[in-house]
């Protein structure tokens, strides 16, 4: 037993040990996840104009929650751990038990972006079949209300989209995309850069077009606007054309809250209020942002977007925070729970 | 000069991982994120090939650990242990590592040449297996593993039952909230495969070879003249060889199945095609060896055709060589990436390279490392519980992980002196994920009369109650193995 009880020992202490770095940026995913490879490569960007190491280090979980709850509760309180989130952990903070809480931190900077539906050209769009999960919820919404049309109350949009949507469950990424292309599911979405390697080719080839985008948040005007890249196709747009009437009411607002939490928040740095090293790595990011080279290799790798630096980043979290109100945050709760089967759960404490 | 610097740095990277028990390829491609930006200064194209190397020469080198050890190298070649360690026991452990070693080469090079030959022509072919078609491929896997490759079939249906629960602990697709937890935050994200797949095979025979009866091979056997020996048993035994490489390289084409359960289905497939052996299939017949080792490195090479057409990945490791590529510039399922040669010669290079490699490396040294067989066990034992504990904590060091590992060690100690199949286990702990997700997917956008229209579905459906048939009421010669 002796023997047993070393050699579990020797092995402990030989796994604890692990290397120092200036700065820490916490991601909640494992290796190779979509997250952990914007972090890698942005990092490996910034650092030359940090002048400093960075450090990544990754605390997976389900649902990537736990490692942004580590670092609320105990990491941010060091000065040199900076919290990586993606859009995802923007849709939890709605309407799942979380501990984190974006009013707490100050935005290093973030990337807002947009997200691109595609149907195929043999499915109906009024019938459609897509893969579920929380992070569809956006697209959940926005084609009940193109399929079901204005005026109508949230539970007439649930009851709309049971009858007419199949609701694939259990679909990872890697599946979605290739159910698609093998023509079983009708709508597939993606980020730009994603959709360019993965819808576009289907649509080149005659057997997709482009169903419906969310449009590009502008945090100061607390609206979305087309997008450039893929124009007429915002779902607003496409609605109007369709009903005569631009969308609006409960159900749309509630669909506004959950968008903007998941696009314009889609990869984030934050640091804690009043973190000392903040100012420094606004610095160094805002010098990145502004090299053609840097931009050039992220614009290859992770895709072209704007950054939001700073106190602009800030402001885009006000933005956000200002579309949280007792009835959207309802009315989130009610459709994913009732239409789409999700966990959800109304948080009262995010309107304080 | 560098080319070969890679595939050398590559192969002996990608050996030392692969023997180390338990680790295996993801681990090894796992730890590569520390240092693969220095390939993206030198040359990039340095890295693909010294990453495929890794590959390969990963997957071959997991024979060791289940030969010498009775431990898996890695969970896709767990199989290899069933016959492969009663040889090593029997002194014959340089002609098993040679049988696996050769087999493993012969179908790296063959289906590694069909790969990256025909790249290209793959992508039409992926498209006839949808969603049916690789439920009924899964449900294969079940009952080729649980009914053909085990004597004590009940046993093994509970233990496929008792797998099965401990895989669908997480998340439940239905309404992605937490399920089977009992509160314990960890497990939301599922019990992780390393602490499951080394607790359940290699702690029984660690703790087996420091507390039992001794296990050390017969000082009166040589391992002189027995590459040899392994050598011609594999031609002897080339269908067996080469219909594991058929299974491994399919089932390493279907995007998303895993290679976890190729080694398994090569196995059942040996073992059900040769019905009336002279040595039981679990006492150390090299068949037994022949034919799981067959699947590895065609399933590790077939696993790249969906990785690199559609950018979708075809196993767990295939996830991680993507990664990988991307932080050297190669986003895998563009169609730029599909016009770069250079690239596409640097993954044949550095695969067909290391697989050949790592071939004449083992083989010169087999007989040297199979000396470990007369070495006391615990001498060396504590030594394997270090790496095992350390293999499986990768790469995030977490308390709950050790936990893990120590429940799942109870579990295999408890499975194999109950004999209930561990292989079965092991299967149904892999393949609940699959089997439910799959399921949802068949029963929402499928109905009974357009699933009768689908005949390679119907064939396999078709297989699988022959399976069942054949493993229940047909099958006298069944494993004994827990």
């Amino acid at each position: 037993m002796f023997k047993l009880l070393t050699t579990v020992a020797l092995a402990t202490t030989m796994a604890a040990s692990s290397a120092m770095a200036d700065i820490t940026l916490v991601v909640p995913q494992k290796p190779g996840s979509g997250t952990t490879v914007w972090t890698e490569i942005v990092a490996k960007e910034l650092e030359p104009f940090l002048g400093e190491k960075i450090n990544i280090k990754l605390i997976p979980g389900a649902r990537d929650i736990p490692g942004f709850n580590k670092w609320h509760n105990e990491l941010r309180f060091q000065d040199d751990h900076f919290m990586v989130s993606h859009g995802g952990n923007g849709v939890s903070f709605l309407h799942q038990d979380v501990d984190y809480d974006y009013s707490e931190y100050e935005s290093i900077g973030l990337m807002n972006l947009n997200i691109i539906a595609a149907i195929r050209n043999d499915a109906d769009e009024m019938k459609p079949s897509f893969s579920a999960g929380s992070g569809m919820i956006p697209e959940a919404f926005a084609m009940t209300m193109l399929i079901c049309g204005p005026n109508k109350s949230v539970d007439q949009y649930v009851d709309c989209f049971k009858d007419n949507v199949t609701w694939v469950k259990g679909m990872k990424g890697s599946e979605r995309r290739l159910a698609f292309k093998r023509g079983e599911l009708a709508g597939s979405r993606e980020n730009p850069a994603a959709f360019k390697k993965h819808a576009q080719p289907v649509i080149d080839d005659g057997d997709a077009r482009i169903w419906f985008h969310h449009g590009i948040l502008d945090a100061a005007n607390a609206s979305h606007s087309d997008d450039p890249n893929y124009p007429g196709f915002q779902m607003e747009i496409l609605f109007e054309e369709k009903y005569g009437v631009a969308p609006s009411g409960e159900f749309y607002e509630a669909y506004v809250l959950v968008k903007s939490f998941r696009d314009g928040l889609q990869k984030a740095i934050w640091a804690n209020k009043g973190n000392p090293n903040s100012a420094k790595l606004i610095a160094a990011l805002t010098a990145m942002s502004q090299d053609p080279d840097a931009i050039a290799v992220l614009a290859t790798k992770v895709g072209n977007y704007d950054w939001l630096i700073g106190a602009a980043g800030d402001q885009q979290r006000d933005t956000l925070l200002s579309f949280v109100t007792e009835d959207t945050l309802r009315n989130l709760v009610k459709f994913s729970t009732e239409a789409l089967e999700l966990n959800s759960n109304y948080k009262p404490s995010l309107l304080d | 000069m560098e080319i070969l610097a890679a595939i050398l740095a590559g192969t002996i990277y990608g050996l030392i991982i692969g023997i180390i028990p338990s680790a295996g390829a993801t681990t090894g491609l796992v730890l590569m994120f520390g240092f693969i930006s220095w390939f993206t200064a030198f040359d990039p194209y340095l890295g693909v090939i010294f990453v495929m190397a890794v590959v390969a020469a990963s997957t071959t080198g997991d024979s060791f650990s289940g030969v010498l050890l009775g431990i898996p190298g890695a969970n896709s070649a767990a199989a290899t242990m069933v016959d492969g360690f009663p040889l090593a026991l029997q002194g014959k452990a340089t002609y098993a590592l040679t049988a696996a070693i050769t087999t493993s080469t012969v179908n790296g090079l063959l289906w590694g040449t069909l790969t990256f030959a025909l790249l290209p022509w793959y992508g039409s072919l992926i498209m006839i297996f949808g969603i049916p078609e690789l439920w009924a491929f899964v449900m294969l896997a079940l009952a080729t593993v649980g009914f053909v490759s085990s004597k004590f079939w009940v046993r093994s249906l509970c233990a496929i039952g008792i797998g099965c629960f401990i895989g669908l602990i997480g998340m439940d697709p239905h309404t992605a909230s937490d399920r089977y937890t009992f509160g314990w935050d960890y497990l939301a994200d599922s019990v992780q495969i390393m602490p499951f797949v080394a607790g359940l095979f290699a702690v029984p025979e660690i703790l087996k070879g420091l507390f039992g009866k001794a296990q050390v091979a017969k000082m009166q056997t040589t391992q002189r003249g027995q590459t040899w020996e392994g050598v011609k048993a594999v031609w002897d035994n080339k269908w067996d060889g080469l219909r594991g490489g058929f299974i491994g390289a399919f089932i390493g084409f279907l995007p998303g199945l895993g290679g976890a359960m190729s080694d398994w289905m090569a196995y059942g497939a040996t073992t059900a095609a040769n019905p009336n052996e002279k040595i039981p299939f679990g006492q150390g017949n090299i068949k037994g060896v022949i034919g799981p080792e067959g699947s590895n490195n065609a399933q590790k090479a077939t696993s790249m055709i969906p990785t690199v057409l559609f950018g979708i990945p075809g196993a767990s490791f295939a996830a991680i060589v993507m990664a990988l590529f991307m932080y050297l510039d190669f986003e895998l399922g563009t169609v730029d990436l599909m016009q770069d040669t250079q690239f596409f010669n640097s993954m044949f290079i550095g695969f067909m390279g290391a697989t050949l490699l790592v071939c004449v490396i083992c083989l010169v040294f087999t007989r040297w490392i199979a000396m470990i067989t007369y070495v006391p066990y615990w001498i060396y034992g504590p030594v394997l519980l270090v790496f095992v504990t350390w293999a499986c904590v990768q790469p995030y060091y977490r308390w709950e992980d050790y936990a893990i590992f120590i429940l799942c060690s109870v579990l295999g100690i408890t499975a194999k002196y109950t004999k209930f199949s561990r292989p079965a286990m092991l299967i149904g702990f892999i393949l609940a994920d699959r089997i439910e997700s799959l399921s949802l997917q068949m029963t929402s956008l499928y109905t009974i009369d357009t699933l009768l229209q689908r005949p390679i579905f119907l064939g396999l459906c078709a297989a699988v109650i022959g399976m069942f048939i054949y493993g229940v009421f047909i099958n006298k010669t069944r494993l004994d193995y827990s």
